[in-house]
């Protein structure tokens, strides 16, 4: 089965500044694929490209089309979540939805009205009268009634409490993935999503800087906490970044040897957060 | 079909003005007729009353028809930057929706539903008036506003006036649809603005007004190659009211030259200009997602 989305040399310019640098990447189905990197690194960009909202160079399909040039047909098997608060103010929740049904041909009426039924959220209101986080539970609710093959959600969370932001997450994991949908998600606040995701993406300055899933991720690195006397000896090994934290050493290692690091310190796979830190930060050691 | 009624429907859920300000402008016509004075209709009971009826009929329908040419070059302006002003653009691309479909369910609105509601209400409150100055006024006043022929005759024309409108002015709709698909802020200042720069332009190094012509012709030509201006003695009907003159048309039919549209170059030569501008406007709605 060949990939759900497939980047080969993506590029973007914004005048003079690349937004993306051919950017290589795979996306299987039935993955909640996190992409991941600081502001300002391409992750937008990258989402805009997918979802056929800009035009790119280089090769790019996404279930199998074009997205630029197919953006319509596309849309019927993928949706997204682009940004909290995009629904327009003067919308009454009841049209939202005659609306998604009237040109949806994928929307399921029964189902939106289910996910609405557990909110406070009703039809006869517009959506200037919601707060932030009622307005992402509407937007959700119509997402999610939606037979979507590719669900990508960009900075979904963001200006909402902690409150919404879990109820959000919970709905997505329980009420919508499942084996036949694939979910690629951007944020920047990684500890929210980590447990979730089954793979990730890193991007830095436009370019791919990890493409890997989280069961490879235990083989592919390592992270050592070492006391201060074995500094010079874990060093030796190359991490690619080191940490201090309490009068000890955390390092990172890339493609590690198992055998030879063991013996420095406490051994554990690096967590998301740890590992986009080390990747993004590692290169001005 | 079924996308261009669903979004059609949505210009009407968004822009609540398309309805209420014919019905503002329908009310306030209604109040001047309920309460107004009619003195001055009353004066001339000696005017011949199928004169005064086409007054009537024509001074009520262009009244709608001059608020809604404003109200429909607003629409227009606005209508795609209204999207991206409030970035709900990335909803309504979420939806196997394609952009030239948007794009042209927003033009349609401008030149043929948006014309259709004024139609409308300018007929629901012409029928209204009528019957109002007609129990209030000299019973003289009140036949000569129920002409049936000439109501149909009304009819006949307005709807002609909004067929040749929708192409003459569809190089106008395209240009002010690629403003609002382009302008990052002050639409309304950025439509302005090109046409006049170029005016200049070409006043200051050439010493011509080649640009300043055309656009005249466009915005005003439209009478000369839709409607007869003149066919000789017969064609006009002159009637006396106080000191001054009222000039009528004999028949409203005699005033519409629809061979005369059809058949003149600049009809088409701006229709091809207004679809190129509409293509521009597609490609800007597909690119431009940002304010």
């Amino acid at each position: 089965m060949p990939p759900l989305i497939e980047a080969k040399d993506v590029s973007k310019k914004y005048g003079a500044h690349l937004a993306l640098d051919r950017a290589n990447f795979c996306v299987e189905a039935g993955r909640i694929v996190g992409l991941i990197g600081p502001n300002g690194a391409g992750k937008t960009t990258a989402l805009r490209a997918i979802l056929g909202l800009a035009d790119y160079e280089g090769e790019l399909i996404v279930l199998g089309r074009n997205p630029f040039r197919e953006r319509t047909a596309l849309m019927r098997d993928a949706c997204f979540i682009a940004d909290v608060a995009v629904l327009p103010s003067w919308l009454r929740v009841d049209q939202a939805i005659d609306f998604v049904a009237g040109v949806h041909p994928r929307f399921r009426r029964d189902r939106a009205l289910n996910l609405l039924a557990k909110t406070q959220i009703t039809g006869k209101r517009r959506m200037r009268e919601l707060s932030k986080g009622m307005k992402t539970q509407v937007h959700l609710a119509l997402t999610m009634a939606i037979d979507a093959k590719l669900l990508v959600l960009d900075e979904p969370t963001l200006g909402l409490d902690i409150l919404a932001r879990r109820a959000f997450y919970d709905a997505l994991v329980n009420d919508y993935m499942d084996e036949t949908r694939t979910i690629l998600i951007t944020t920047h606040q990684v500890e929210e999503v980590e447990n979730l995701l089954t793979d990730v993406l890193f991007i830095d300055k436009g370019r791919i800087v990890l493409d890997s899933s989280l069961e490879d991720i235990a083989t592919r690195y390592a992270a050592v906490t070492v006391t201060a006397d074995r500094v010079d000896a874990a060093r030796a090994e190359r991490p690619i970044f080191e940490r201090r934290m309490l009068g000890k050493v955390v390092f990172y290692f890339e493609q590690p040897d198992f055998t030879k690091l063991a013996p420095l310190g406490e051994l554990h796979t690096p967590s998301v957060s740890d590992l986009f830190v080390a990747k993004l930060s590692g290169g001005a050691e | 079909m079924n996308d261009y009624r669903w979004l059609v429907r949505r210009e009407f859920w968004e822009n609540r003005a398309i309805w209420m300000i014919p019905v503002g402008v329908g009310a306030f016509l209604i109040l001047a007729a309920l309460f107004g004075r009619i003195d001055m209709m009353s004066i001339s009971s000696q005017v011949p009353s199928r004169a005064v009826g086409e007054v009537f009929l024509i001074a009520v329908g262009a009244t709608f028809f001059a608020v809604m040419s404003i109200y429909s070059t607003w629409y227009l302006l606005d209508c795609l930057y209204a999207d991206r002003r409030d970035r709900s653009i990335l909803f309504w691309k979420s939806l196997p929706i394609s952009d030239a479909t948007t794009v042209l369910s927003k033009l349609a609105t401008a030149v043929i539903v948006i014309p259709l509601v004024y139609f409308a209400a300018a007929d629901l409150a012409t029928l209204l008036m009528a019957f109002i100055i007609s129990v209030r006024a000299h019973a003289a006043i009140g036949a000569a506003l129920w002409h049936a022929d000439l109501w149909l005759q009304l009819q006949a024309l307005w709807l002609y006036l909004i067929a040749t409108s929708a192409i003459w002015y569809l190089p106008m709709a395209g240009y002010l649809l690629v403003i609002s698909a382009l302008a990052k802020r002050a639409v309304m200042l950025w439509s302005i603005l090109p046409p006049v720069a170029l005016m200049l332009v070409e006043r200051w190094f050439f010493g011509t007004h080649v640009i300043a012509h055309y656009f005249v012709v466009r915005l005003i030509g439209l009478a000369q190659v839709a409607f007869h201006s003149d066919t000789g003695s017969g064609f006009w009907v002159t009637t006396m009211v106080d000191n001054g003159t009222v000039r009528t048309p004999a028949s409203i039919w005699s005033l519409i030259d629809a061979v005369g549209f059809v058949s003149s170059p600049a009809t088409w030569i701006g229709a091809a200009v207004g679809a190129a501008l509409v293509a521009c406007a597609i490609q800007l709605r597909m690119r431009r997602t940002e304010i």
